[in-house]
């Protein structure tokens, strides 16, 4: 089927599995959306309430009129960012040197990348928090920020690419004359744009939808991230009620992800796929 | 003024040795193949005169200039790789502006060197678009026009007909002959075609088992195989070695091969190192298939190859010595024929014993 698939065709029966498929990953997310648009109280006690109107706006207003929302939203988009582009350079640079250059322990610090991919985050959180606790760094966007630049996939994915690319070219770049620097940047890097997509597009996936690092780091209310923020304000532990609240929080914070993937449907659909690489 | 010069070139790579004590001198603006087996060596002897692989020993001079020491790009050589190494995400015209950007090259010169070479590989419609929308021939092309532009004292072309189909080798090849008579530089092609050498080179530097074998013209080489290796690997098919002893003393060598042949040779015999056993070079040109009357051998055919201008006969002689002869092109020969051969003695070459080739004098 994969194979009919990628030619554009589709058996009926995969055209059903497909279908069906869609309709299961949809059912929670409409739901959410009905319930965030529906008043609280008539959701007490029958939330398949939500299925018909009066649909109401008010939750959305309701996230605003909570003063930090769009601090906590700011706050979000500047890690979010700061973090792509902290890992995109990092992991460029470090990929083109594992890639290409020649100095002594490469293969050594090679491996030590990669026996980083196999390090859960939980097990270096607490002497993480000891560090920063002792650089002042708690409550700060560099607090924030600079976990998340410790990306071995990020390293490992962009030397797997860079090596993917003929040496020839930098031979011939050699021969035209053209510094390491203006090599990696002029030639190497503008060839592993679609890594860089992928690579971004994760990142900054990861880094939107972080929420334990920034719970801990960030003790004070107008550091938080939008992750931290909303789960904070929410207070609502039970879920009994307030549910049109708490699903017009959801569908609020997954706005802008749904905003990246719609922006880089391509890449992502090419990452998943596998041929990125 | 000599353009390139190489003294006593060495490399290995680990503890292989692929070059040893490579030394060659090239006139100005001459094209030269670099003619071997594949794994000769010929590609790193190249990538050496680039400055992409440093030789372990050795120096490497063009115009007068010690250039082993610098650095790839300030050596006034340009490079078409095997698999033109264009920037697939730059225009034609960028690919051919950037080493030109690099080396400081004013814009409006930059501009008028594309505009030349373009001009002159009828690569105009190309300028804009991307190596990924080109043709193989196509970017064979800009990659050519990639280095005409930099001007260099000294191209040097890596295989540069090996990825093309046959006809647009052919074509390319008379391109390439048109282009040597525009440029102001010396030229080293690196081929393992005998033909393309042949055709192009006005030497050719036969590359074989660590070092060069033999560096003459095209018509010299074929002519003057300075060895059994040489002998072989040039010209196709390859020339027929016989085992054979001389016989009767003269002044050129007369040798006697297992069937009882008598051929007499036109290589003087003082030439020849004191001993008996030589091996006698033919080449299918200098063995035919006659009338019994003229005849100097029979042999029994094993294959008919019609080549069309000519027909090459595999036959063995009466002691079962293989031996590649030619027949008239309309041949009407047949496997397990007995034929007459006549051994043209005037054409033939000797090898002594270590290899070494000797020849006619003159011609
Ligand atoms: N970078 C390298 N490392 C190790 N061996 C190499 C390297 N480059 C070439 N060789 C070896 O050197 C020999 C000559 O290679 P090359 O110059 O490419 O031959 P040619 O171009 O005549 O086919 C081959 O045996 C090849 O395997
Ligand atoms: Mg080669």
């Amino acid at each position: 089927m994969a194979a009919d698939f990628r030619r554009g065709r589709l058996t009926p029966l995969g055209w059903a599995a497909l279908v069906i498929g869609a309709a299961l990953m949809l059912a929670p997310l409409t739901w959410a959306v009905l319930l965030s648009l529906k008043d609280n109280a008539a959701l007490v006690g029958h939330s398949e309430a939500a299925l018909h109107g009066p649909y109401t706006l008010d939750n959305y207003v309701a996230i605003f009129g909570n003063s930090l929302t769009t601090r906590w939203l700011l706050n979000s988009t500047i890690v979010a960012l700061g973090q792509t582009a902290g890992v995109l350079i990092l992991a460029s640079l470090a990929g083109y040197g594992f890639a290409r250059l020649d100095f002594p322990f490469r293969r050594t610090l090679f491996v030590i990348v990669l026996i980083g991919l196999a390090v859960p985050s939980q097990a270096v959180i607490l002497p993480q928090h000891e560090l920063f606790a002792w650089l002042h760094l708690h409550n700060s966007y560099p607090g924030l920020i600079l976990p998340g630049l410790i990306a071995p996939f990020g390293v490992f994915f962009m030397t797997t690419y860079m090596r993917g690319i003929p040496r020839e070219l930098d031979e011939a770049a050699m021969l035209d004359g053209a510094s390491r620097w203006t090599t990696f940047w002029k030639v190497i890097l503008p060839l592993t744009v679609p890594a860089q997509s992928t690579l971004a597009v994760f990142t900054f996936l990861g880094a939107w939808n972080d929420y334990w690092w920034p719970l801990i780091s960030a003790t004070r209310s107008d550091m938080y991230t939008l992750t931290v923020g909303l789960a904070a304000a929410q207070m609502n532990y039970a879920q009994t009620s307030g549910l049109g609240y708490l699903m017009a929080q959801a569908v609020f914070a997954s706005i802008p992800i749904f905003i990246v993937y719609i922006i880089f449907q391509k890449q992502i659909v090419r990452a998943m796929a596998g041929t990125a690489v | 003024m000599a353009s390139l010069e190489l003294k006593g070139v060495r490399k290995s790579f680990g503890s292989t040795l692929i070059l040893e004590d490579v030394s060659l001198t090239l006139d100005a603006r001459e094209f030269v193949a670099f003619l071997g087996p594949s794994g000769s060596g010929k590609s790193t002897l190249l990538r050496i005169i680039a400055g992409l692989e440093t030789a372990d020993a050795g120096e490497v001079w063009l115009e007068s200039f010690r250039i082993d020491p610098l650095p790839p790009g300030e050596r006034g050589v340009a490079m078409v790789f095997q698999h033109y190494a264009l920037y697939p995400h730059m225009s034609v015209r960028e690919n051919m502006a950037f080493g030109l950007r690099n080396a400081r090259v004013p814009k409006d010169e930059i501009e008028r060197r594309i505009a030349d070479a373009a001009r002159v590989l009828e690569i105009e419609p190309l300028l804009d678009r991307k190596p990924g929308e080109m043709s193989g021939g196509q970017r064979q092309r800009v990659a050519i026009g990639r280095a005409l532009v930099k001007e260099p004292k000294l191209f040097l072309l890596d295989e540069p007909l090996s990825n093309l189909d046959a006809a647009l080798r052919l074509r390319t090849r008379v391109e390439l002959a048109q282009l040597k008579q525009r440029v102001d530089a010396a030229v080293i092609m690196v081929t393992h075609d005998q033909a393309e050498a042949m055709t192009l080179a006005d030497r050719i530097v036969v590359i074989n088992d660590r070092t060069i074998q033999q560096v003459g013209p095209p018509m010299e080489i074929y002519n003057r195989p300075a060895n059994v290796f040489v002998a072989q690997f040039v010209g196709s098919p390859a020339m027929t070695l016989v085992p054979a002893q001389l016989a009767e003393n003269g002044d050129y060598a007369t040798l006697k091969i297992g069937d009882g042949t008598v051929v007499e040779t036109r290589v003087p015999r003082d030439r020849l190192p004191p001993s008996a056993h030589f091996r006698l070079g033919l080449r299918p040109e200098a063995v035919r298939v006659v009338g019994s009357g003229e005849a100097t051998s029979k042999a029994k055919v094993e294959l008919v190859e019609r080549l069309g201008e000519r027909t090459l006969v595999y036959a063995r002689l009466g002691d079962g010595q293989p031996i590649t002869a030619e027949d008239q092109r309309d041949s009407r020969l047949k496997i397990g024929d007995e034929i007459a051969l006549r051994i043209d003695g005037a054409a033939a070459h000797v090898f002594d014993a270590d290899g070494a080739g000797y020849h006619r004098t003159g011609a």
